[in-house]
């Protein structure tokens, strides 16, 4: 039990933190907008007719917007334990590596699934997807949104646990940013091209097309989080 | 009696740079070291080294009569620490941020514990202002208050005085003096000899990544302490 209670303490910490400046979260959610924007105004204002096209540009313009601004919050979540030693602070308190490694994977997923949560009907609504929905679809449009959240879900998860560790190897380097970028796109990539087809046959069909995308997703995610829960000690330690 | 912390043959080197070289040192309950050294002898190396922070190119370091770099989680509550960065979180407050890490330390009666520290540093009218917006002085008060929170038996101070007006240096001085006296451990980096003196019970110089005993107190006086410093500074 007092495994879960240090976790749960870091999670709040991290959530507080996060929400109290309130400059990430204004920040990610007007950077996602924007991002769908442009995707708007470069392939608008007459989009594809067919419907799978429609679901292509979709899935690609929200697993981009999601990509990006995770960046920004791994980034922005990693700038507060550098600054001023804080991270230093929570070594010295003698926790466990992989406790850290958990509660910055579960603060930053709760951060994202809240922003895809705000930005994907936005972008769906942009997109005018909704209007070219096969009528068997529309019928079931909440479960269709539910069921697109659970995947996006899945897909976030698997980015939180590539992205966290990652952010704490760049952590020790120079050029922190650069570095994380260079090292964590190719990583996520096949997180992103199983989230996009699962997104793809989703908004097509209103099923996943079958068992493999959905199974790399989750498959990436948990080796991903498995291995780094044992790896991230040596990361933070050195 | 049990060793509180005993360093053997540390050194540490950063590329070519060697900047601490085979270095010894011990501490006994009831003790304050005091190390002296110039800007860039190694004295923030070295009491990283010795908090477990990071770790020695070779030698050894034992805590409690634990090998800490090799149980590191295990005598890391056993330090507090104090350098020149605060180790916190400075958009909470203090109170938010003691009540943090006194949950991770797993402490009883935190809430006293917490109410009794900001008294004695006498940040009790700012206990839930954001550390952010506090002075330089505020934030050392605070970072003793946080370095003290859980009760450790080593205490391991990087030039503690710097940025303190009178008044604070004289709390700190108050404070390892009452530590002192509960039989705790200390080692104490300075390069400002009238305090070094004050705080200390046996002093050190660090020079050219070499530790050098001087003196236990009684057998030195501040003139003659200060003296032998500039000496060995020239020298």
């Amino acid at each position: 039990m007092e495994v879960f209670r240090q976790i749960g303490w870091l999670i709040r910490k991290d959530l507080a933190l996060q929400f109290r400046t309130k400059d990430t979260l204004a920040l990610v959610i007007v950077f996602s907008v924007l991002v769908v924007l442009i995707f708007c105004f470069a392939f608008g204002p007459i989009f594809p007719e067919q419907m799978e096209e429609r679901g292509k540009l979709a899935a690609s313009v929200l697993w981009a917007t999601f990509l990006f601004a995770g960046v920004i919050t791994l980034n922005r979540s990693f700038d507060i334990e550098r600054a001023n030693g804080a991270l230093h602070g929570l070594r010295l308190t003698g926790i466990d590596a992989s406790y850290f490694y958990l509660s910055k994977v579960a603060s930053i997923f709760v951060f994202l699934i809240l922003l895809e949560i705000i930005v994907t009907p936005i972008t769906l609504q942009f997109l005018d997807v909704l209007a070219v929905l096969p009528v068997a679809l529309q019928d079931q449009l909440p479960w269709l949104l539910l069921k697109l959240i659970g995947v996006l879900a899945i897909g976030t998860l698997g980015f939180c646990a590539v992205g966290v560790i990652v952010s704490g190897i760049s952590t020790h380097t120079h050029g922190k940013e650069s570095l994380l970028s260079v090292i964590l796109l190719p990583l996520t990539f096949p997180v992103i091209m199983a989230g996009a087809k699962c997104t793809v046959s989703l908004l097509t069909t209103g099923g996943l097309g079958g068992n493999f995308w959905i199974s790399v997703l989750v498959v990436y995610s948990l080796v991903f989080l498995a291995s780094s829960y044992l790896l991230f000690e040596f990361v933070v330690e050195g | 009696m049990m060793m509180l912390l005993h360093a053997s043959q540390i050194t540490k080197r950063f590329g070519h740079r060697t900047v601490l070289n085979g270095l010894d040192l011990d501490l006994q309950p009831g003790e304050v070291v005091t190390i002296f050294g110039p800007n860039g002898a190694g004295k923030t190396t070295l009491i990283q080294i010795l908090s477990t922070l990071i770790k020695p190119t070779a030698g050894t370091l034992q805590i409690g009569g634990i090998d800490a770099l090799a149980e590191t989680l295990r005598v890391r509550p056993s330090l507090g620490l104090i350098v020149h960065e605060p180790h916190a979180y400075l958009e909470f407050s203090p109170y938010e941020n003691l009540q943090f890490f006194g949950q991770l330390y797993k402490l009883d009666r935190l809430e006293q514990r917490i109410a009794d520290l900001l008294d004695e540093v006498q940040l009790t009218p700012y206990a839930h202002d954001p550390v952010k917006i506090f002075s330089r002085g505020m934030i050392q008060r605070f970072m003793i208050a946080k370095a003290l929170i859980h009760d450790p038996t080593v205490l391991l101070f990087d030039e503690p005085f710097s940025g303190l007006d009178l008044a604070a240096k004289q709390l700190v001085l108050k404070r390892i003096d009452q530590e002192r006296d509960r039989g705790k451990g200390i080692i104490l980096t300075t390069h400002d000899t009238e305090l070094g003196y004050r705080a200390g019970s046996r002093f050190h110089f660090l020079l050219n990544g070499q530790i050098e005993t001087v003196a236990e107190k009684e057998d030195i006086g501040l003139e003659a302490l200060s003296r032998e410093y500039e000496a060995r500074l020239k020298g």
